[in-house]
This record gives C-alpha cells, sequence and structure tokens, in this order.
C-alpha cells in the first residue's frame, strides 16, 4: 500500500470540517450531517483498513517541508505503528458514535453548521497529534484542539459564562503548551530535528540533568492538555460546552493527548528516573485531588468531569511507573465507557428538560431500561467492577505499581488503591441519585422524546466498555496481554508476580469496589441529602482552586496592566514627554512676549544689548 | 517563470523601480489637481495602486529562487554634493513592496465610501505609497532620507484631518516623535558622510561607499545611536512607543492600516538595511541590549493591551508586543531568527492590517469601538465574526497560520542564540492569547443587543477580506514561497557582505 494513503486519515474530517465551515450555512441539515458523520467514518474506515501498514516497524509518509529556514527544518511527516494505529482506531471510532449522537443531540440547534465544522476539525487536530512524527506538527494539532474545544466550550455564546468557560480552557492549556514549545525549541537546539523518531534515538545521549529538565517541559503540556495539576481548573468548567462535545474532548481524545504525549517521548522520558517519579506522583496527586472533587459536585456531568481528570491521573501514574501498555489500555477502556457515561448524561439532562443536578433527579431507572442498562455498564467499568474493562485497566495499573521494585511505586499503589475506593463511591453515589430512589421533580409537560440516534449509539459502547478487557487480558484470566505483546518493545515493563499475589490483588481491588458501593448505598441510597458543611463546600469547590488562581494570579495581571496603562506609559512615558512640550510651550510663550512688534522695545533692548556688550570689553580690557 | 527575460542582464534600460515609485506620486498629483471630480479619482487611485500591485507580483513572480540584488537603478543626481539617485531591489526589499502594493490597494479600497475631501485622502495614501515605496528601494542615504520625510507627512495629515476624536493631539505626537528621530538621523548622516569624505576626499551619500568608511569605536557607537534611536521610534519599541496607540486609535481605518502594516517596517527595514550594515561593530554589540528591550516590550505592551477598552487601541498595542518579538529575531542574528523575522514583518502587516480593517468594518455597523458596548457580533453578522475571529486566531500564533510560521523561526533561531530569548520569547504566547481572546470574546460573544438586524460583509468587503485571509492560510501552511526570496540576502546580511555584491558585479 502507497503510505501516502495514511494522509486519508486526516484527509476526511478536514476536509468535512470545511466543507461544513464553508457551506454549512446553505446546506440542509441532512447534507451538513451526512458529511460530519460520512468524514469521520471514513477516517474510521481508512484507518481500519490501512491498518496492515502499522505492522513491524510501522510506516513513515511525508507529504513535504512544512518550513525550511537556516538548518531548521519540519516535515508534514506521519507515522501509523504500534502506538499510533490502535490510538487514531479508537479515536476515529468513538467519534464516529459521537458524531452520530451529535445528530441527535442537535437536533433543535440552528447553528449546527459551526458545531459541526468545529467538531470534525477537532476529529483533524487529534488525529494529527496522534499520527504526526513531527514535535512541530503534532504542535500544529495540539494547538488545534485547544482552538477547537475553546469553540466548542463555549459553542452557546449567548451566555457569557460559557464563552468565558472556553476561554479559560484555551489560556490554562496554552500556559501548558508554552512547557511544550519549550521543549520543542530546546529539543531542536539539540538534536538538530524535530522528528520524533529521530529524537527517541537521540535521548540516550543527553546529559542527565537534560533528561530531567525536558521530561518536566514535556510533562508541563501534558498536563496542561490532560487537566493535571496543576493546570486542571479548565476541565470542570468545560462542562459549560454541548454533551457531545464533553464526551468527545473531555473524554475520549482531547484530555488523554498529554498521555499519549508521553508515550510517544517514553524512549526519552523513562531515561530520567526522577521525571518519571514526578511523572507517577502528579498523577496520583490529581487522580486524589479529583477523587475528593467528584465526591462532592452536583452537577452530573461536572462529577464526570472530575473523574475523568481522576482516571487521567491513573494513567500518568501508568506512564510514570514505566507501563506503556498498561497507560494505553486504560486510555482505551476509558474512553469507551467514559464517552458513554457521558453520552448517557447527554440523555438523562435531555430527559429532564436541561436539569443539571442530581440531587432534583432521581428514578430515572424505571424511565428509560436502555439508557440505565448502558448507564450501569459505563458506571460500573468507572467504579471497576470486576470482570469489566475498567477493572482489568486500573488493576493493571495497580498490579504494576505493585509489582515493581522501587520503593516508591509500592506507596503509589497503596495511594491508587484508595483512589480507587473513592471512584467506586462517587460512581454509586452518582447512580443512587440519579436513576434509583423516588422521583424529585415532576417533569410532565417538560418530558423530552430523546431521539433514537442518541439512545442506539450507546449500545455498541456499552458493549465495548463491557468487554474492552479482552484487549489486554491479563494470563491470569486466560488471556494473553494482547496489547502488550502488540506494542512489543514500545510497552515498557510489565508485572511479574506469582499467580497467587495476583490472585490476591485482585481480591483486594474487589473488596475496594464493595467496600465502595456500601459505603454509597449507606449514604445515599436512604438519606440522599446534599452535605452542606464546610468541606462539602470546599470539595464542591473543587479545593478553591479557582479563587486560588484568581487571587494569585487573574487579579493580580490585570491590576498590573492597569497599572502599566496607567501610571507607566500614562504618567511616566507621555507624562514627561507632556512636561517636555509644556516646557518648550512656555518658553515659546515666554519669547513670543519678547516680540512685541513696537519699535521703542527693540531699540530699547538693542541699546541694553550694546551697554552689556560694552561693559564686557570693558572689564576684559581693564581686568 | 521568466516573465521579464532582459531586466535582470545589465543596467536595465528601462527604469523598472522608478516606475513603481512614480505611478503612486503620478497619481497622487493627479487626484490632488482634481479635488472636484470624486469619482474620477477614486478609480484613478485604484488604477494606480493595482498597477503597482501587478507590477509587484510581476517581479516577485519573475524572481522567485533568485539570491543577490535583482533590480538596480543608479542615476547622478545633485553631483555637486555626490547624492545619486540609487535604486536597488533585492528579496527583502521584494517582501516588503509586495506587502506595500497590497496594502494599498487595500487601503483603497476600505475608503471607497468616504466622502469628506475624498481625492484629497486619496491623493494623501498615493503619496505615502511613493513614499514607503522609495524607503524599501533607495540605496543612497540622502534619498532614503528624503523618502523617509515623504511618508511621514501624508501620514500626518490623515491622521490629523481625517482621523476620530483626538486627531489633532495624534497627530502632533506621532510627527514630533518621528521628527525628533529623524532629525537624529539626519545628523548621523551628515557627520558620517564627513567623515568618509575625509577619508577618502570623495563626497558620497552611497551606502555601499559609506560602509567602508573606517570609524573610532566611540564615534561608531555615536553615529549608531542616531540612527537606532530613529528606527527604533518608529518600530516602534519599548519605551518609544507610546505614539503608536495615539496614531492608531485616532487614525482612520486606511491609516491605521498603513501604520500597521508599513510604518512600523520601515523602522525594522531600516536597521537591516542601513544601520546594521553601515556599523557592524557597534550593532554587534547592542544586540544584547536590543533583546532585552525587545522582550520588555513583548509582555510589557501585552499587558496593557489586556487592559484596553477600545479595540482599536487593543490591536494597536498588541502591535507593539509583536513587533517585540520580531526585533527579537533580528538580535539572534542567525538565519532562521532574522528569515523568521523579516517573514514576520510581512505577517504582521497581514494579520494586524486585516484586524483593523474589520474593527473599522465594526464600528462603521456598531457605531463604537468600546469593548464593554460590543456583544454578541456573531449572532448579527456570523461571516465577519468568522473572518474576525480567524484574524485574531492568526494574531495569536495559531499553528497552521501565517504568524505562528515566523514566530517559530524567530524563537527556533533566538534559543540557539541565547536559550533564555527562546523561553522568554515562547511565554509571550500566553500574553498574546489573553489578550487576543479577550478581545474576540468582548466584541463576538455574548448576549446580542437590540439594535436592529446587521448586514453582513458587503461585496466590497469580501473582496477586501478574502486575499487576505487566503495570504495567511498561505504563508501559514506553505510559506516556502516567501522564504526562498529572502534567504540569500539574510545570509549576505550575516555575513557583512549584503552591498559587496553591489560594488562587484552587479549593473
Amino acid at each position: 500500500m502507497n503510505p501516502l494513503l495514511l494522509f486519508l486519515i486526516l484527509l476526511f474530517p478536514l476536509a468535512a470540517a470545511v466543507v461544513n465551515a464553508l457551506l454549512g450555512t446553505r446546506l440542509p441539515r441532512g447534507a451538513v450531517v451526512a458529511t460530519a458523520v460520512g468524514g469521520v467514518a471514513l477516517s474510521a474506515l481508512a484507518s481500519f483498513l490501512l491498518w496492515p501498514l502499522a505492522a513491524g516497524e510501522g510506516t513513515r509518509a511525508t507529504l513535504y517541508t512544512w518550513m525550511a529556514s537556516g538548518d531548521f527544518s519540519a516535515a508534514v511527516e506521519i507515522v501509523y505503528d504500534r502506538i499510533s494505529a490502535p490510538m487514531a482506531l479508537m479515536v476515529t471510532f468513538v467519534a464516529t458514535l459521537i458524531h452520530l449522537y451529535a445528530a441527535g443531540y442537535m437536533e433543535e440547534e440552528k447553528d449546527y453548521a459551526r458545531f459541526f465544522a468545529l467538531l470534525n476539525l477537532f476529529v483533524f487536530a487529534m488525529l494529527v497529534i496522534v499520527l504526526s512524527d513531527n514535535l512541530l506538527l503534532l504542535f500544529l494539532g495540539w494547538e488545534g484542539v485547544g482552538f477547537c474545544s475553546y469553540g466548542l466550550i463555549g459553542f452557546w455564546y449567548f451566555e457569557e459564562r460559557n464563552a468565558d468557560a472556553g476561554r479559560k480552557a484555551f489560556l490554562v492549556t496554552r500556559v501548558g503548551d508554552v512547557f511544550l514549545g519549550v521543549a520543542l525549541l530546546w529539543l531542536f537546539a539539540l538534536t538538530g530535528t524535530l522528528s520524533i523518531s529521530q529524537i527517541n534515538e537521540a535521548a540516550a545521549g543527553f546529559a542527565p540533568g537534560t533528561l530531567f529538565l525536558l521530561s518536566l517541559l514535556l510533562l508541563g503540556g501534558a498536563c496542561g492538555k490532560s487537566a493535571q495539576l496543576p493546570f486542571m481548573t479548565w476541565l470542570p468548567d468545560a462542562m459549560a460546552g454541548p454533551t457531545p462535545v464533553s464526551a468527545l474532548i473531555h473524554a475520549a481524545t482531547m484530555v488523554t493527548a498529554g498521555v499519549y504525549l508521553l508515550c510517544r517521548l517514553f524512549p526519552l522520558v523513562s531515561l530520567s528516573p526522577e521525571a518519571m517519579a514526578v511523572i507517577a506522583l502528579v498523577g496520583v496527586a490529581t487522580a486524589l485531588y479529583a477523587a475528593t472533587c467528584a465526591a462532592a459536585q452536583r452537577e452530573i456531568k461536572r462529577v464526570l468531569a472530575y473523574s475523568t481528570m481522576s482516571q487521567v491521573g491513573f494513567m500518568f501514574l501508568a506512564v510514570g511507573i514505566g507501563s506503556v501498555s498498561a497507560a494505553l489500555f486504560h486510555l482505551f477502556t476509558h474512553a469507551f465507557f467514559k464517552a458513554l457515561l457521558f453520552m448517557g448524561a447527554g440523555c438523562v439532562i435531555h430527559m429532564t428538560a436541561g436539569e443539571n443536578d442530581i440531587y432534583r433527579m432521581g428514578g430515572l431507572a424505571r424511565r428509560d431500561r436502555l439508557l440505565f442498562w448502558c448507564f450501569l455498564i459505563g458506571a460500573l467499568c468507572l467504579a471497576g467492577a470486576p470482570l469489566t474493562s475498567g477493572f482489568f485497566s486500573k488493576d493493571g495499573i495497580l498490579v504494576t505499581a505493585f509489582a515493581s521494585e522501587v520503593p516508591l511505586h509500592r506507596f503509589l499503589w497503596g495511594a491508587g488503591s484508595f483512589i480507587a475506593l473513592l471512584t467506586a463511591f462517587y460512581t454509586f453515589r452518582l447512580l443512587y441519585l440519579v436513576f434509583l430512589g423516588a422521583e424529585k421533580r415532576p417533569v410532565g409537560a417538560h418530558r423530552h422524546h430523546l431521539p433514537g440516534v442518541m439512545r442506539w449509539t450507546l449500545v455498541p459502547l456499552a458493549a465495548l466498555a463491557l468487554l474492552g478487557g479482552l484487549f489486554d487480558l491479563p494470563p491470569l484470566y486466560g488471556g494473553g496481554h494482547a496489547l502488550r505483546e502488540w506494542l512489543g518493545p514500545l510497552a515498557g515493563i510489565g508485572p511479574h508476580l506469582p499467580h497467587a499475589v495476583e490472585w490476591l490483588l485482585a481480591g483486594v481491588a474487589t473488596s475496594i469496589f464493595l467496600l465502595g458501593w456500601v459505603f454509597a448505598h449507606l449514604r445515599y441510597r436512604i438519606a440522599p441529602a446534599p452535605g452542606e458543611s464546610l468541606g462539602a463546600r470546599f470539595l464542591l469547590s473543587g479545593w478553591w482552586a479557582d479563587r486560588a488562581v484568581y487571587t494569585v494570579v487573574v487579579r493580580p495581571f490585570g491590576s498590573l496592566a492597569r497599572f502599566f496603562w496607567k501610571v507607566a506609559d500614562g504618567r511616566l512615558i507621555d507624562g514627561s514627554l507632556h512636561t517636555l512640550a509644556e516646557g518648550s510651550n512656555v518658553l515659546g510663550e515666554g519669547l513670543r512676549r519678547l516680540t512685541t512688534g513696537r519699535l521703542h522695545n527693540y531699540l530699547t533692548a538693542l541699546g541694553w544689548g550694546g551697554v552689556v556688550m560694552l561693559a564686557w570689553f570693558l572689564a576684559g580690557y581693564l581686568l | 517563470m521568466n516573465l521579464l527575460p532582459d531586466i535582470t542582464q545589465g543596467a536595465s534600460s528601462f527604469p523598472l523601480l522608478t516606475l513603481l515609485v512614480a505611478i503612486p506620486a503620478v497619481g497622487g498629483l493627479v487626484c490632488f489637481f482634481l479635488r472636484r471630480h470624486a469619482a474620477a479619482c477614486r478609480w484613478l487611485s485604484l488604477i494606480s495602486t493595482l498597477v503597482v500591485l501587478a507590477l509587484s507580483v510581476v517581479y516577485f513572480v519573475t524572481f522567485s529562487g533568485q539570491g543577490g540584488w535583482l533590480l538596480y537603478e543608479d542615476y547622478p543626481w545633485i553631483e555637486r554634493f555626490g547624492i545619486r539617485y540609487t535604486l536597488g531591489l533585492d528579496g527583502i526589499s521584494l517582501l516588503m513592496i509586495l506587502l506595500t502594493a497590497l496594502t494599498q490597494v487595500l487601503a483603497i479600497l476600505v475608503s471607497w465610501r468616504r466622502t469628506f475631501e475624498l481625492p484629497l485622502f486619496f491623493a494623501t495614501i498615493l503619496f505615502m505609497e511613493a513614499g514607503i515605496l522609495g524607503v524599501f528601494l533607495a540605496l543612497d542615504l540622502f534619498l532614503f532620507y528624503l523618502f523617509w520625510e515623504v511618508m511621514v507627512i501624508p501620514m500626518f495629515f490623515l491622521i490629523g484631518v481625517y482621523g476620530h476624536g483626538r486627531r489633532v493631539y495624534a497627530a502632533v505626537k506621532f510627527f514630533l516623535y518621528t521628527m525628533g528621530g529623524s532629525l537624529l538621523m539626519l545628523l548621523g548622516i551628515i557627520a558620517l558622510v564627513i567623515i568618509h569624505a575625509g577619508q577618502t576626499g570623495e563626497i558620497t551619500f552611497s551606502l555601499p561607499a559609506l560602509q567602508g568608511t573606517v570609524l573610532s569605536p566611540e564615534t561608531e557607537w555615536w553615529l549608531y545611536g542616531a540612527f537606532l534611536i530613529a528606527f527604533i521610534i518608529k518600530v516602534p519599541l519599548v519605551p518609544f512607543h507610546t505614539w503608536l496607540p495615539d496614531a492608531h486609535t485616532e487614525a482612520p481605518t486606511a491609516g491605521s492600516l498603513d501604520l500597521a502594516g508599513l510604518l512600523l517596517k520601515t523602522g525594522m527595514y531600516g536597521l537591516i538595511r542601513i544601520a546594521f550594515p553601515l556599523f557592524p561593530v557597534a550593532a554587534q554589540a547592542s544586540l544584547p541590549f536590543l533583546a532585552v528591550l525587545a522582550i520588555v516590550g513583548i509582555f510589557y505592551a501585552a499587558w496593557i493591551a489586556f487592559a484596553q477598552l477600545d479595540a482599536k487601541r487593543l490591536i494597536a498595542y498588541s502591535s507593539v508586543s509583536h513587533v517585540g518579538l520580531m526585533v527579537l529575531g533580528l538580535c539572534a542574528w542567525n538565519q532562521t531568527a532574522v528569515e523568521g523575522s523579516i517573514l514576520q514583518m510581512f505577517n504582521h502587516g497581514i494579520t494586524t492590517g486585516a484586524l483593523f480593517i474589520m474593527v473599522g468594518m465594526i464600528q462603521h455597523r456598531a457605531h463604537t469601538r468600546d469593548l464593554d458596548s460590543l456583544s454578541g457580533l456573531w449572532a448579527k453578522a456570523p461571516i465577519l465574526s468568522a473572518f474576525f475571529l480567524f484574524f485574531a486566531l492568526s494574531s495569536l500564533g495559531l499553528p497552521g497560520l501565517n504568524n505562528f510560521v515566523g514566530e517559530i523561526l524567530i524563537l527556533i533561531g533566538a534559543f540557539q542564540a541565547n536559550p533564555w530569548w527562546g523561553i522568554l520569547g515562547m511565554a509571550g504566547v500566553v500574553f498574546a492569547a489573553a489578550y487576543t481572546l479577550r478581545l474576540v470574546k468582548e466584541t463576538l460573544w455574548g448576549p446580542p443587543d437590540e439594535t436592529p438586524e446587521w448586514q453582513d460583509l458587503t461585496p466590497r468587503e469580501y473582496i477586501v477580506l478574502v486575499p487576505l485571509a487566503a495570504l495567511v492560510l498561505w504563508v501559514g501552511v506553505y510559506p516556502a514561497p516567501f522564504l526562498e526570496p529572502i534567504r540569500e540576502p539574510v545570509r549576505l546580511m550575516l555575513e557583512g557582505g549584503i552591498f559587496t555584491a553591489l560594488n562587484g558585479g552587479t549593473p
């Protein structure tokens, strides 16, 4: 097969985006939706058909030289290999389902062309990240998803709050992008290239300090896109966007871009044990932080947003302990079940006519069985119920941490297990409050019809979420670590434990799941009232992170801006110039008064002048 | 492609460069005398600028890929003082001329519907075009200085007569600032010529000849300082920038367009063409200090831009921030960064020019530029808003659009020169995002106001915006045609030999 065919994967969504952006307002709705869904579906088909190209060393394809100047050049080059191929397939497949779902979700939206154009452009940018074999091209995708999420989060721009949420997402992630950008400059200065494969090869020659700092820079970039500490504040607000956006951007694809970046550059990152420890710690800290926040949220989508943050933290942990395969496995299963949960949440919101507060829901299980079962599957995966995909992938990370010989990793296993407990707890809290118990609010006339396409797209995702464990089933359960085997040398370390210990750990994981369930049952099945304590408010606000950022960054930034404007520019620079001008003016005025135009004034002055000059010469002569 | 087969061989018989300067100058004169015939002047101006644009495109296409001096004209002028009429075109000036020609066509088009003293308005634009083209072509210092002054005067009237609110204040401020700088330059020119005459016995203003002047380090510093101040006022580099926000804000759209697109470029061009080659030692030593000013400028101006309430003022300050990055690229003094800087001069003209044009279109409809009053424009004019967003994204350096290419080349080069320059320059992008997104948010998003429906883009507005958008995308995706012409001149400049080619074999 011609390697250039790989560009088809990128071309289809891009072409669909361009068509919808330029002509969308003139095309009928059906054509717009068909273009959008078709673009992504064709891309999925292409990724699937081109799968053979990923075997072995993978396939590289170069389109042209993007820019070249002096000794710098960057090409539009992509690679289809053991990491990018499954990722591309996952992204395009989930995106196709989400696009279908969006066709139903946006049924009553007038501005659908803009929505679908942005959604397609987003998929294109995400695929650029996935496929790029050049850091500069990757950066294009990286910023591209940033822009698209900006446009999509603030899609309903009539409300300033939504537009602000979009702007926040763009700005906060861009702070992270600076770190990635600096890494890019540095890597070019070191290696003279931005090709990812060449950088990975050259990395072995870097000094340890350089490797450490470079890895931290890459981590900074990853943290921005993946909403990890300290750049996490944008994600909960990003829920202002339409729900398909949340599913696509904030569950399946964009937030995992950071993990993907670290996996792509794993040969470099893994050379610095200190940096790896930092990555793992950031992951665990974020996972813990987000899990505590999720347990106190009242809006259904914010619960899911925090849980996403937390789960991505697990993926960072996996990278940090050295297992690319565990990270990618969790990335895939999470993409399935979290997209499922978000899309389910969208159905819930649709059914309750825009209600977001889980304390005002309840009893929805009886209203729509299919929705309930699908959502339940997603929730069980998230909570880590045994034999679901989430169980295998999360356990894969924890077991690897446990099996490691690094002392820190044993501690991380403990922390991770505790977070798993929290996860099970808040997931069941969500289930109880939304689907069980009594209906809290009379829906009656507001009851919304749920378009069929929204319900039926849940089914394939539910199946994937349920069975996704098979992709990397450990030998303990009769599997062969298929993903691990496929990744081969790129997979990183794997767990090597006696079966007895593995069974024990599986037992621990199961008990944790059950324990979380029991806690949630005791607290929310019987007395489902929101907490009003200081602690609850603290968690609800995300540990007051927004307030802290506002006080420490946003307000001083604005004050300084006004200071520079009014004081430095206005009073200092312009002020001194005005004084200068004023001085010249006064001087001129003063001089003007001398030129009165009256002859006798001039003659008098002439006379006095003559006297002074005479006196001067006289004095010189005499002394 | 070779559309002009004979002009590269020998001194061209036909003065192709003079033609560039003469067309707008004559057009301006005619407009000046045909004050009563607005319609005729309108078309005449459009045609003159279009002819200049067509010529520049032809030159651009003909010479793409060729290094060295592409066209050259040299005639004695005031022989008593050794003043000659020397014009020369290399890749750097070629790019600037293309930008100038394009910008002036747009300046005419966006002013098409003005009524007040239209012929004189167009005459000033045409005179300015002649002056600016002259600046980009002159290789005789006296001639350069003449053009330098010629371009300032029309701008003074453009702001002072046709501007908004505080136009007189802004015009006078602009005039005094630039005059202060150019007087220093004039002193520098005279001193240099006298020193050169003392050494060789020959009075000349020719750049290649003056480059050979032997200067004591102290003298070189003084002379370099005089030129430097003149140029960085025009660039403008913080803290010499305060004329720009006032001038931009009060100028009519065409004036803002010319300021951003062209006048600022003459400052950078002066550094590249005059100050650095004439005083290489002092210039080299000054680069780190300039870099500090540039970096301070990037952040300082971005910071102020963030706080602005007037859309035009915001963009004006963003300009100051952007030129900071370009100067940083020059300071890095390597092929990649300097090519990036020059490309960025072009890009900035396109993008910022487009933003000023669009603010003009918004003001025309909303009768305000106040960011607090504007809101929800997307609902009222989606196509206009989409263009605005597009250019704003270009301005904040989104990859795939033009500004990113220039920025990344500058930063790559700057990092090689001094890692901190690269790091700080990169951090500037967050600031750029902060003010640009604020501009977009305050105008496009939010609830639309109650005023009646707006007309979305008119055909004339499409004609203005579509080419600009196409260029934004073209340079962003495939910058090679724009980088190619400047490669060789930049290499020569870095080696200090930009004029050697001129002395030796060329025409």
